[in-house]
């Protein structure tokens, strides 16, 4: 039983014939001769269903993601029974107070982490039905945010948090950002205006079929007038209502002088608008107000598509602040405890953390001794242990037992606080790229105001009456709607397609910035490595490695578990507890005990000798050589001879060193940025044929963020100014868990790896979900021909513009070849930008490792 | 008196209101979410077992 994970550790106990379900991991009656295990047909049905979609992933996904940092932060959490007992307290839980909402039922939002696809939406959903108690579940995936109904009578919110716990999602108090509150407002309304946009230019074109019709085989000069003056009032609301973002953008560009592609746009809706308007009142022929309204519809859909990939980022810092505790244990001056709101904790407050609890505030412990883990701060996948008087930091996860702290500031002042303002710092203090788009624009909108003079000039003299029109005319066509709608659509596309292969681009400008070569930096625990402690040197037999397993399962330190998770892999059976006497433990050093009979001793060499009888040379040469990789050296004596060394560490990904190459390659310079001990760091980087002075370990968080800062400011001033700025080298980012946060946004582009905290994931502009940094080779392979493909689209554009405006200079344009001339020039660049592949063929999606 | 003269009207009068709903729509959240409302179409209906409680269950979604 002792080998079960711990997810299931404790229920396991209670029913003995029982296996977690395939699907949900909660405990089952195992039925014979049956590959799978369910607990209910409805996680039968979610579990063939799943296989059906070809969303076996699933699994995979959730199951690394659990178990890739299984033997620390996450199973930690779980194996010693989180308490979730702040959520039982309403006065805590500020805007997730359940509401009630009649027929004895209560209604409470929660934000939830660990949400990744339509799986766990199902997932969850369908625990929620099966519940009793529990009505229903609402999981919004935009905000990570579900809505909970459910019977107080019968089950207390915190029981539905420990339901979802132990299928792996956590839950914590909803704290509205205000961001996320600007974000849905501007969502709703950019909405709304798309609708109106496509309301008034969907009218607006069959009015305009109507007219043509009309013109070719006649119409009644009354209902002429009627459809010109219902037409160009649609027009006019499709300018001048969802249009005015355009109008404001371009007063804006002109004031700041940094003139980008609003201004054309305005330029030509809004000619387009009051030439429409003119031509009704003198009864004149051209009216263009179809083209006006579907351009105004055309690019708004194009910015509200654009607008939503962006702001996901800021959506998930305060995703990290609600994972950081909102309530802490107070010990009060007489002693007694009282759970207060961990905002109200000021310097000098002492407070209890008990053991899988998250430290509220920065400090110093006061009282007791623990192991934590501070995997969320500074990346060590090996928990510290921390005793009396020793500093401690929020965000840290206390593992072992009760310690109490003493506050050394608020939580406003606290480290994980500051880093998280680093990392909005960072995003916002980023400047924004001058787009291909918008050089051009400033040039374009020159061109053809010169253009539009000297139509009219030239008009002048050949037929006065026609200049304006013919000036007009040319304005309108000009209006540059394939020209703005290329860099979005292509970015757009590569985006959808880049999260088909589960690569998740929150910015355009990543993928602008990665098709340019440069420097890119990794982080190394959990990005180049594994990111958990695995055996990696010497090999035991079964025998050897059962002894060992059984007695280490007494432990819960990473190293016994990385022995434990070696003979679960080999799926060998532990033996009974019983059969386990005399265990002893020595922190820091070892264990010993008698199992199955006989004396087995697993630690440092130092503790191996004293129970072992004879150590040869070979073994100490062993202990060495494993300790020069860089790896942790456990020796292993039975019956007091030692009969095997072995390594264990963080190794490195099995595709890291062919994906180092690859980037080499292509030109990009590739180095380690790392929080671990400098010697590790080197010997990893040798490795992968990395150069030492590319190799720096021991980095805080914000020398990191330093040296990031650096390369950029430095690449930068290498690349001079102007036109040459665009193709300076690109620094990036690779990396995962808070400590790399800052760096991840200050650096051009940020590439977080799944498999560190969620959350700051969601800082870095680029997310690879598939656990593999094959994605990062596809990312910059995809990028350059996405960006050939925006280069192209603007060739084509311009080319039809120049067609539009020569025309309109000859004055052979009309009214209806501009209504048909600039929709075809539109679907062209949607055609050519659907029709190139982006990701190379044959390119399979990066397998999962389990 | 061409019909156009009262279809033009009473056709963007209808096209109107499609557009109000369609914006109350926007505005009470409805769009908010793209991604789990094409999940949760596939899900199986909860089995009525206890009227009360399917008709609770209707109104706890505003």
């Amino acid at each position: 039983m002792a080998i079960e994970s711990p997810l299931v550790d404790s229920v396991d106990n209670r029913e003995s014939a029982t296996e977690p379900c395939d699907h949900c991991g909660l405990p089952s009656p195992r039925r014979h001769g049956s590959d799978h295990t369910f607990c209910c047909n409805g996680c039968r049905g979610a579990y063939q269903l799943i296989h059906c979609w070809g969303l076996e992933d699933y699994y995979a996904l959730r199951d690394s993601l659990n178990g890739g940092e299984s033997m620390g932060p996450v199973d930690g959490k779980k194996a010693k029974g989180i308490d979730w007992s702040e959520l039982a307290d309403t006065g805590l839980l500020g805007k997730s107070t359940p509401k009630d909402i009649g027929s004895g039922l209560v209604c409470s939002r929660l934000a939830i982490e660990g949400i990744h696809c339509g799986a766990c939406v199902w997932l969850i959903e369908s625990i929620a039905r099966v519940s009793p108690g529990w009505q229903n579940a609402r999981v919004g995936m935009h905000d990570h945010s579900i809505e909970i109904t459910f019977d107080p009578q019968v089950l207390r919110l915190d029981d539905v948090a420990d339901q979802l716990g132990k299928i792996g999602y956590r839950v914590f108090p909803w704290v509205d950002g205000n961001s996320e509150q600007r974000f849905r407002d501007e969502n709703r309304q950019r909405l709304v205006q798309v609708a109106i946009a496509g309301f008034c230019s969907m009218n607006a074109m069959w009015i305009a079929v109507a007219i043509y019709a009309g013109e070719y085989s006649g119409i009644a000069a009354s209902q002429l007038l009627l459809l010109r003056v219902v037409g160009v009032f649609l027009g006019l609301v499709a300018a001048f209502g969802p249009g005015r973002v355009f109008f404001r953008g371009a007063i804006a560009s002109i004031k700041t002088r940094t003139p980008h592609m609003d201004l054309p746009i305005a330029l030509g809706i809004g000619v387009g608008a009051v030439a429409g308007l003119v031509s009704v009142l003198i009864n004149h022929r051209d009216v263009y107000f179809d083209s006006v309204a579907v351009l105004v519809f055309l690019l708004l859909v194009g910015r509200w598509i654009q607008f939503r990939q962006q702001h996901r980022a800021a959506d998930a810092v305060s995703l990290l602040m609600r994972m950081t505790p909102t309530v802490a244990t107070l010990i009060n001056q007489d002693g007694s405890r009282s759970r207060v709101s961990a905002d109200s904790i000021v310097a000098g407050d002492r407070c209890l953390v008990i053991a899988g609890e998250i430290v509220p505030v920065d400090g110093h412990i006061a009282d007791g001794s623990s192991k934590i883990d501070r995997s969320l701060m500074t990346g060590e996948s090996q928990p510290v242990r921390v005793g009396q008087g020793d500093a401690i930091e929020a965000g840290t996860l206390n593992l072992e037992s009760p310690i109490s702290v003493t506050a050394g500031a608020s939580r406003e002042q606290s480290r994980i606080t500051n880093l998280l303002r680093l990392v909005e710092d960072a995003s916002s203090r980023r400047t924004p790229i001058v787009q291909l788009a918008d050089s051009i624009a400033s040039r374009f909108v020159l061109l053809i105001l010169t253009l539009a003079f000297l139509t009219v000039v030239i008009w002048w003299h050949i037929d006065p009456m026609r200049a304006a029109g013919n000036a007009v005319a040319l304005l309108i066509v000009a209006c540059p709607c394939a020209l703005a709608l290329a860099t979005p659509l292509a970015i757009s596309v590569t985006l959808g397609r880049a999260a088909k292969r589960k690569l998740l681009i929150r910015s355009g400008e990543a993928l602008e910035r990665l098709s340019s070569q440069g420097t890119i930096w990794f982080d190394k625990t959990g990005t180049l490595t594994r990111g958990h402690p695995q055996l990696v040197a010497g090999s035991l037999d079964n025998q050897t490695l059962r002894l060992c397993a059984s007695l280490e399962s007494n432990s819960n330190h990473p190293l016994a578990m990385a022995i434990v998770d070696a003979a679960r892999q080999r799926n060998i059976d532990l033996c009974s507890l019983s059969q386990i006497t005399d265990v002893a433990q020595t922190t820091g050093q070892g264990i010993r005990g008698v199992v199955d009979g006989r004396h087995v001793a697993i630690g440092s060499i130092g503790f191996v000798r004293r129970s072992a009888l004879n150590i040869d040379d070979a073994v100490e040469a062993n202990v060495s050589s494993i300790a020069g990789r860089g790896l942790t050296p456990v020796a292993i004596a039975i019956d007091g001879d030692v009969t095997a060394v072995i390594g264990i560490g963080d190794d490195l990904r099995h595709e890291a060193i062919g994906v180092v190459k690859d980037l080499q390659r292509r030109g990009w310079s590739v180095g380690i940025l790392s929080g671990d001990h400098p010697s590790v760091v080197e010997a990893v980087g040798d490795r992968l044929g990395l150069p030492p002075h590319h190799c720096l370990g021991g980095q805080t968080p914000e020398q990191k963020l330093a040296k990031i800062e650096f390369d950029v400011i430095e690449s930068k001033q290498t690349a001079g100014q102007g036109r040459a700025a665009r193709y300076r080298r690109t620094v990036v980012m690779v990396g995962d868990g808070v400590n790399d946060a800052a760096a991840l946004a200050a650096a051009d582009v940020g590439i977080a790896i799944r498999g560190g905290a969620e959350a700051s994931l969601q800082a870095a502009p680029v997310y690879l979900a598939t656990d593999s940094l094959v994605g990062i080779v596809q990312l910059i392979d995809a990028s350059k021909k996405t960006v050939g493909v925006i280069r192209r689209n603007f060739r084509v554009s311009l080319g039809y513009n120049l067609l539009a405006v020569t025309l309109a200079m000859a004055g052979l344009i009309h009214p209806l070849l501009a209504a048909i001339l600039m929709p075809i020039s539109s679907l062209t660049i949607l055609s050519l930008t659907l029709g190139t592949k982006t990701f190379a063929d044959g390119q399979p999606t990066p397998e999962i490792q389990s | 008196m061409s019909v156009i003269f009262v279809a033009l009207p009473v056709a963007l009068l209808l096209g109107g209101s499609a557009l109000w709903a369609c914006s109350l729509c926007i505005r009470s959240g409805q769009f908010d979410d793209l991604q789990s409302p094409s999940v949760r179409m596939l899900m199986d209906d909860k089995k009525i077992s206890d009227p009360d409680r399917i008709r609770s269950g209707d109104q706890s979604k505003p």
